[in-house]
């Protein structure tokens, strides 16, 4: 059992190095950033981005049902998306979306 | 001079007047909130020989969020629950959580542990479609429920599949040495709130949503600790390593008129063999070891129609679940049970359910024997979350 605790650890090590590496790096602007007026690529054109109010029925519905966006002020929706958000483990992308919609539909 | 502090004086006075009269203030960043859940309800339990019916006292669960920033927050949840004609106060996770960049979180504290997702995620009286717990999680269960130590957590957006991953560090199980509850003997405890040694626990979950609807996740998760007993007791390297496989499918179905909700998971801990003290009616002692690994799954299926056209119906939810959980043979807790649920609830809001459900559940072995039991139950169950 010992050489499988240390073969975890061994994995947690590198898990730890690696996310710290892409996360962190994933921050920066490692490159010049496109113009807005660069001719986009005409598959990226078409790529549609789930509204908020999509992710907010997706994302929910996982573990519970989707609540109700009246239930909630704009304050207490910042609050509850930050607990959600490393609850379960949601991207900030998601966590935003799904923020943004709740705040306008309540 | 009179003047300009008389002016003052009514400025500020009036100021504060207005400011109590209408309301002016702005939302502060700083923001405290009080949430959490509770359920009540009515069981009847029929054992073979035994029967017994009850109204259960209510279980209150507050949950406290306090959100010191965009990225810094404190949460935790007490437990309050009647049990036994005493009233049991629980701490079920108190931690701190950092958000560090958009794909890493560290928490500190006792958090839930995402050993698995029935635990961390599903458990609360108001997302369980069930009224307890599956076979294998609870009290004398295989999957650690929280721990106390530091967590790194995120998420990753892959362009549409998803991935989400945890690395913690606990204090780890401590195992019951027999030494007070000779028929517990060999079995971990996760409640270990002060480390009985210099082993910690290392773990971690990963989990892939494949598809981009979010509609599915299927996780991998270890435990694993060097050493569980005392220090400078026998039982101080005594390691186990458990792991846990978990999947979820959510998707609204039109053909069914509904959404399906399919989740289930498998739980295996293998601890290290040891040599245990059995003292017999005639107060002889032997010693006896056994190979200790243990397992349990789970399996639910539930269907609520939101596409129906009749109101009743849309609120109406159908569940069924498969559990079973086997412990060592040889140990003094040896058991084998399996477990079917059916119920059917009724959600007066998406956060409030009422639970009606029928479980008959069949056991080998245990602490109650080593003959076999049948257990048959009758829940109604109210929960709410708020």
């Amino acid at each position: 059992m010992k050489s499988i605790n240390k073969i975890t650890v061994a994995i947690a090590s590198i898990l730890v190095i690696l996310i710290t590496i892409v996360a962190c790096s994933s921050t920066k602007e490692v490159y010049t950033p496109v113009p807005e007026t660069e001719v986009v690529d005409s598959d990226q054109e078409f790529k549609l981005e789930k509204s908020g109010a999509q992710l907010w029925g997706e994302v929910c519905n996982r573990c519970h049902i989707a609540p109700s966006p009246s239930d909630y002020n704009d304050t207490d929706w910042e609050t509850i998306s930050l607990h959600m958000r490393v609850r379960a483990n949601l991207t900030e992308k998601e966590s935003n979306k799904i923020l943004d919609f709740l705040k306008s539909a309540n | 001079m009179k003047k300009l502090i008389l002016s003052l004086f009514v400025f500020a006075f009036g100021y504060q007047i207005y400011s109590q009269t209408y309301n002016t203030f702005e939302p502060s960043k700083t923001q405290f909130m009080l949430r959490g859940y509770g359920h009540t309800g009515f069981e009847y339990m029929d054992s073979n020989d035994e029967t017994e019916s009850t109204f259960l006292g209510l279980t209150y669960a507050p949950i406290f969020l306090y959100k010191h920033s965009d990225r810094l927050m404190f949460e935790a949840e007490l437990e309050f629950k009647l049990e036994g004609n005493e009233l049991e106060i629980g701490l079920e996770y108190a931690d701190v959580m950092y958000v560090l960049n958009k794909n890493m979180t560290v928490r500190a504290g006792k958090f839930l542990l995402p050993f698995g997702t029935f635990m961390e995620r599903l458990h609360p009286a108001w997302i369980n479609r069930l009224p307890n717990a599956p076979l294998g999680y609870g009290h004398d269960g295989i999957a650690p429920s929280s721990g106390i130590g530091v967590e790194l957590r995120g998420a990753f957006d892959l362009g549409g599949p998803r991935l989400n991953y945890s690395i913690y560090s606990t204090n780890g199980p401590r195992i019951n040495d027999g030494s007070e509850e000779p028929e517990e003997a060999g079995i971990l405890q996760f409640e270990n709130f002060e480390d009985n040694n210099l082993a910690k626990a290392y773990g971690g979950r990963i989990g892939i949503l494949p598809f981009s609807d979010s509609s599915a996740e299927i996780g991998f998760s270890a435990y694993s600790t060097s050493g569980t007993g005392e220090e400078d007791s026998q039982y101080e390297d005594v390691g186990a390593f458990l792991f846990a496989l978990d999947f979820s499918y959510v998707k609204p179905i039109s053909p069914l008129k509904g959404i399906v909700d399919i989740k289930a998971q498998y739980n295996n801990s293998n601890v290290d063999t040891a040599t245990f003290i059995e003292v017999h009616e005639d107060g002889d002692a032997e010693e006896y070891s056994f190979d200790n690994q243990s397992n349990s799954f789970y399996a639910q299926l539930s269907y609520r129609p939101t596409m129906a056209e009749n109101d009743f119906m849309k609120k109406l939810e159908f569940v069924g679940r498969y559990s079973d959980f086997n412990a060592p043979e040889g140990a003094e807790w040896e058991e084998a049970s399996v477990q079917y649920a059916f119920g059917i609830n009724y959600w007066l809001s998406w956060r409030s359910v009422v639970k009606l459900s029928y479980q008959t559940t069949e056991t080998e072995g245990g602490h109650d024997g080593s003959g076999i039991t049948n257990t048959d139950g009758l829940f109604i169950h109210w929960a709410i979350g708020f």
